[in-house]
């Protein structure tokens, strides 16, 4: 095993641990934690790729926002953020676990199978992969990608953020202009603003 | 110049959504921002027609899209019919936001850029722009189901459909990485060849059944219904008009393109190691259940979401039929789709003018007695439940009609009857309404109904009733549109 198998191993092995962390961690900052574990060793797999603008995007966008997000939201919520244990549909969930379980080890070992029959069918394929060319994955390779060749997509992308920023201002502004609420909340509201004005 | 022609569908209702958003926001003046609406979706189903007539085959240059954005026949037609859709559930906003006294400019917005994800959806010939456009459309969605955001029902079936959704989403996209690892591919085209070749079969094999699973939740089949009834009935009634008609027809054009391009070749094809089984009997199963179920509610609105699931369940006999012929099993689908949306439309936006402020017209007892008191109001009511049960001579007679034929010829003979005695079934509570409405009286001391007024809700409800009627009086000219539309997907079965 050379330095460069180990590093994708024990990047990998941290990745699972973190998954399962963020999983079954009982308390949800370890949760969280777990998460933060996870998305840095994935960081690490793609810059074993030779990706690095994805590694550093991976770092500042989850670890750095989505993350510290989740940390704002479980410290705002408090200790009632940990549910009592739920013992509702206990048998179907244990089928359903069973069944998605099954299910995937069944797809994991059919994938497995195939890829080592491909492996013996032709054994010097897929030994020694081309190396990428040395701009690869670099942010001017990425700008220039994704404005000549995924300019439709990038364009069509904008259209989803314009509705998910939409969507979130209509949901939390439903509080305030729903008419049956808005007699009790917009008094005080309207006197403040007079305040603020005088 | 010609390729922004081309374009021009999807351009109109982009850009009317930015001009429609900053007049809400930098004007004092709130009217007119549904009227705003309609115009622009009438606009790009003009256009649509416009191009059609045109001639796709006379503009050049459309290869420059490709693979990102296939602009064929088909995509013009789901422009047409998704801007019809989203024309009839803007009508309905502009009645039942005010009356409601709930109405803010996003949700026009919203509902503008859902049907624009629409859009981009079904002409979308990479499973890039194809996810870009799921997620615009289902996030329109979510949003409008939780616009009522005071109301428990509301915000139940928006956090129900949002976490499916987001699943169902996901899964479709771990579907997506597999055929991409299994064929090196993300253009439909592309995969197809991929699949054809059949190298890395069980890899193929497993993406498909992720793929299948996205798919069928997106187009509220059983087993992946359970979001529809709570969603459908906890949103504004406008938007359940916009998921039962924008949102299905949308999903049932990505399947169609998704299973033909990719899985199109002759062995995923096969009924002894393909889709078409499994579809087959998801589309049993739909029938099936949703028209048991259906026929148990007390809640209108809620048998009307069941309704829906029922003809998604039609729609996928459409769907098995392509085994046979693409052709003529996706035109029947598209027809199926035309039909469906303005008998659909039509019954929600009578069910939204039968009801009030505060007194929304929801359960069979509310329509008691509607039929003698308002006739105005119910009538248009019949006539598309009548439509939406299948009776001639009605829309929905023929997209029955087509469907089940595609089928017959497809050598589905079984399916056919099964789906044929399931129409029966859904008389059943199509016709109940009818019963409530002209043969039943209010019970002692029940708050009696009385219709709203809205010029816009009585637009939409002509508009649908003219079409119901011409759809079923002489469906030839709309059904020769949709076979041309299906001629994209002729050669698919190789």
């Amino acid at each position: 095993m050379n330095l460069g198998q180990a590093y994708f191993w024990i990047c990998a092995a941290l990745a699972v641990i973190g998954a399962v962390a963020a999983v079954a961690a009982k308390n949800p900052i370890r949760g969280a934690m777990g998460l933060l574990l996870m998305i840095l060793s994935v960081a690490g797999l793609f810059l074993a790729l030779h990706a690095q603008f994805l590694a550093a995007i991976q770092l500042i966008v989850y670890a750095g926002a989505i993350v510290v997000l989740f940390l704002f939201v479980i410290m705002l919520i408090g200790p009632a953020a940990s549910t009592p244990p739920d013992k509702r549909g206990l048998p179907s969930r244990i089928v359903g676990a069973g069944i998605f379980a099954l299910s995937g080890i069944g797809a994991m070992v059919l994938l497995v199978r195939s890829a080592l029959a491909a492996a013996a069918a032709a054994p010097d394929a897929g030994t020694a992969p081309p190396l990428p060319p040395s701009d690869f994955g670099g942010i001017d390779t990425l700008g220039r990608v994704l404005f000549t060749h995924g300019l439709v997509p990038f364009e069509l992308s904008s259209a989803l953020l314009m509705v998910a920023i939409i969507g979130a201002v209509a949901v939390a502004r439903g509080k305030q202009s729903d008419p049956t609420v808005a007699a009790k909340t917009a008094e005080p509201s309207k006197t403040r603003a007079k305040e603020i004005a005088s | 110049m010609l390729l922004a022609f081309a374009l021009s569908p999807l351009l109109v209702v982009a850009i009317g959504a930015l001009l429609l958003m900053l007049a809400e926001a930098f004007s004092k003046v709130r009217t007119g921002l549904a009227l705003g609406t309609v115009v622009v979706f009438f606009a790009g189903l003009a256009l649509s027609a416009s191009v059609w007539l045109y001639g796709l085959e006379s503009i050049p240059g459309l290869e420059v899209l490709a693979p990102w954005l296939i602009i064929d026949r088909f995509s013009m037609f789901m422009n047409a019919v998704l801007c019809l859709g989203g024309g009839l559930a803007a009508l309905l906003a502009g009645g039942y936001l005010p009356e409601h006294k709930i109405e803010r400019g996003e949700f026009y917005s919203l509902l503008l850029f859902a049907t624009l994800g629409a859009m981009m959806l079904s002409a979308s010939g990479d499973f890039l722009t194809l996810f870009i456009g799921l997620e615009t459309m289902s996030i329109g969605a979510y949003a409008m189901t939780a616009f009522r955001r005071t109301s428990a029902r509301s915000a139940e079936g928006a956090l129900k459909y949002f976490l499916l959704g987001s699943f169902a989403a996901a899964i479709m996209l771990y579907g997506f990485a597999l055929l991409y690892g299994a064929t090196g591919h993300t253009d439909l085209a592309g995969v197809g060849a991929g699949v054809k070749s059949g190298e890395h079969a069980p890899m193929v094999l497993i993406a498909m059944v992720l793929v299948l699973a996205g798919l069928v939740f997106k187009v509220s089949a059983v087993p992946f219904h359970m979001w529809t009834p709570d969603a459908y009935e906890g949103a504004p009634t406008p938007a359940t008009t916009f998921m039962a008609v924008a949102v299905k027809s949308g999903a049932f054009a990505m399947l169609l393109r998704v299973m033909l391009t990719c899985f199109g070749d002759a062995r995923s094809m096969s009924w002894s190691s393909g889709w078409p089984p499994v579809l087959a009997w998801i589309a049993v199963l739909t029938m099936t259940v949703a028209n048991l179920i259906a026929g148990r509610q007390e809640s209108v609105k809620r048998m009307l979401a069941y309704s829906s699931i029922a003809h998604a369940g039609y729609l996928l006999v459409g769907v098995v039929a392509t085994m046979k012929n693409p052709a003529q099993g996706s035109a029947s689908v598209l027809f199926y789709l035309l039909t469906y949306t303005v008998s659909t439309a039509g019954a929600f936006g009578a069910l939204i003018l039968c009801g009030r402020f505060g007194a929304e017209a929801v359960s069979y007892e509310d329509l008691a007695g509607i039929g003698r008191r308002h006739p105005a109001a119910a009538l248009p009511f019949s006539l598309f439940l009548i439509s939406l049960a299948g009776f001639p001579p009605t829309a929905g007679f023929f997209g029955k009609w087509f469907v089940f034929r595609a089928a017959m010829e497809g050598g589905f003979t079984w399916l056919t009857i099964i789906a044929f005695l399931n129409s029966v079934l859904g008389a059943y509570y199509y016709l109940r309404v009818l019963v409530f409405m002209y043969m039943r009286e209010p019970a002692a001391g029940a708050p009696i109904a009385t219709p709203m007024r809205s010029g816009y809700v009585n637009f939409a409800l002509i508009l649908s009733a003219f079409l119901v009627v011409v759809l079923g009086v002489s469906p030839s000219l709309s059904l020769d549109v949709a076979v041309k539309a299906a001629a994209a997907f002729g050669g698919g079965a190789g």
